[in-house]
């Protein structure tokens, strides 16, 4: 596989130049967010919403996939794409990995559960194992130091637990997802102790927090292509 | 009075490295007298994600009805515990973790509804092992997974001194821990010391 951010022809507000995969002018930068929680509307998916805000405020093309409305087998464990380019199961989740391919940005979310991620997205995040069997068993995928400042990866999160290590189990789980769909893990939106605010909207900075970042992340992306079209070494 | 050991093969490779290796660790406690063990494989169950509802904060169990019904009696019922899981992208299988996401409705009943888990002639007589195998080698591979094993056996009353670990790196293809220098080895001590454990524990006073 070789198209991870390539443009599917998406024009929209002009927020930066083509990302080198061959269009010509500008390119909207791509916001992806996948929700994880089960809970519709809930403190996580509604702090994704802020960061989608603040990101399609900046001119970002945003779009939200809510796991739990996707029927999908979570990985089987066989190994087939080891031996055999891509994943035997086919099911709603298979056209998902595309869409996550053509995003600028992508902002995972996920509540924690008993220290962890959910099974929900923990079900997206194991069925990556084929572009793992691309990127270290056959190395057939491969993304440049380029391809990945230029694509940002952003975890958010809420937890009841007001432990600062609440966090930490999931961390690496985002750090291996992100490097095998090609983005740099950019920053995370996170908001512990919500067992004592109740709901996301009494935290005192969580939501204008997740606002900033988004509009932030789109910034960057297009700083960056604005400064340095796509191939050409960063400066400095 | 048998000795009830409950495990749970969470992988989704039936007799894959991390059932094997449950398997080795069942076959030596059950080496020893008066153990009674059963084993679920969670693939061939259905257990639901928790929906994170929060329902069982004030109605004390789960409002899904689905195989974790017939588990949450059992998992009251067993002295000792086994949780074996692969480590999948740095923590548990997504089915395993469906498993411990649903053991909320303990932590509601433990800690907000602050009701027993276990009568209370048996707190603190049970036994939690956690076996996990991965692929990679390195060294924190399973910081993750411990965690959420760690808050799952503290839910289901079990306390985080009364703990076995298994864990075993760089297996990954089917069979492979079958090659494992030292894992089957280790397998039948964690047994060993397992019931030897359970056997202190559940001594009559």
């Amino acid at each position: 596989m070789t198209g991870q951010g390539d443009g599917q022809g998406e024009r929209g507000p002009v927020t930066g130049q083509g990302d080198g995969q061959g269009e010509r002018g500008p390119v909207t930068i791509r916001v992806m967010g996948i929700s994880g929680s089960p809970h519709r509307h809930g403190n996580t998916e509604t702090l994704l919403d802020a960061f989608l805000e603040g990101a399609g405020g900046a001119g970002a093309s945003v779009e939200m996939v809510v796991l739990k409305d996707l029927d999908f087998t979570p990985c089987q464990g066989c190994n087939a794409c080891h031996r055999k380019d891509g994943c035997i199961v086919q099911d709603e989740l298979s056209p998902l990995f595309d869409r996550i391919a053509a995003a600028d940005c992508l902002a995972l979310a996920s509540p924690i559960y008993t220290m962890g991620i959910t099974a929900e997205l923990k079900g997206l995040i194991d069925r990556g194992q084929f572009l793992w069997a691309r990127k270290y068993i056959a190395k057939t995928l491969y993304y440049s130091r380029d391809h990945l400042r230029r694509h940002k990866g952003v975890f958010i999160s809420t937890a009841g637990q007001s432990w600062d290590h609440v966090f930490d189990g999931a961390f690496p789980i985002l750090t291996a997802f992100f490097d095998i769909t090609g983005f740099e893990y950019w920053d995370n939106v996170i908001a512990n102790d919500m067992d004592r605010y109740g709901t996301i909207r009494k935290h005192p900075t969580a939501l204008a927090m997740a606002r900033e970042k988004g509009q932030r992340v789109v910034g960057v992306i297009g700083n960056m292509r604005a400064s340095s079209p796509a191939g050409t070494p960063p400066p400095g | 009075m048998p000795i009830k050991v409950l495990a749970f093969a969470t992988g989704p490779r039936r007799h894959g490295n991390s059932e094997t290796l449950l398997d080795w660790v069942l076959a030596s406690l059950g080496e020893e007298p008066g153990v009674e063990i059963e084993k679920i494989a969670l693939s061939e169950v259905r257990v639901n994600p928790c929906r994170g509802c929060n329902a069982c904060e004030t109605l004390n169990r789960c409002v899904q009805r689905d195989d974790m019904d017939m588990l949450h009696d059992k998992i009251i019922a067993a002295d000792c515990i086994v949780f074996a899981t692969p480590i999948y992208c740095m923590g548990i299988c997504s089915q395993g973790k469906a498993l411990v996401d649903r053991a909320q409705v303990f932590r509601s009943r433990k800690y907000v509804l602050k009701l027993p888990i276990v009568p209370k002639e048996r707190k603190g007589k049970r036994l939690g092992i956690f076996i996990a195998t991965a692929g990679q080698k390195m060294d924190s591979v399973f910081d993750g997974a411990i965690m959420s094993a760690k808050c799952f056996f503290h839910v289901i009353e079990v306390k985080d001194r009364d703990i076995e670990y298994l864990l075993v790196r760089g297996v990954d293809a089917a069979g492979e821990v079958e090659t494992h220098p030292t894992a089957r080895e280790e397998a039948r001590a964690t047994g060993k010391r397992a019931a030897a454990r359970l056997r202190e524990m559940l001594a009559p006073s």
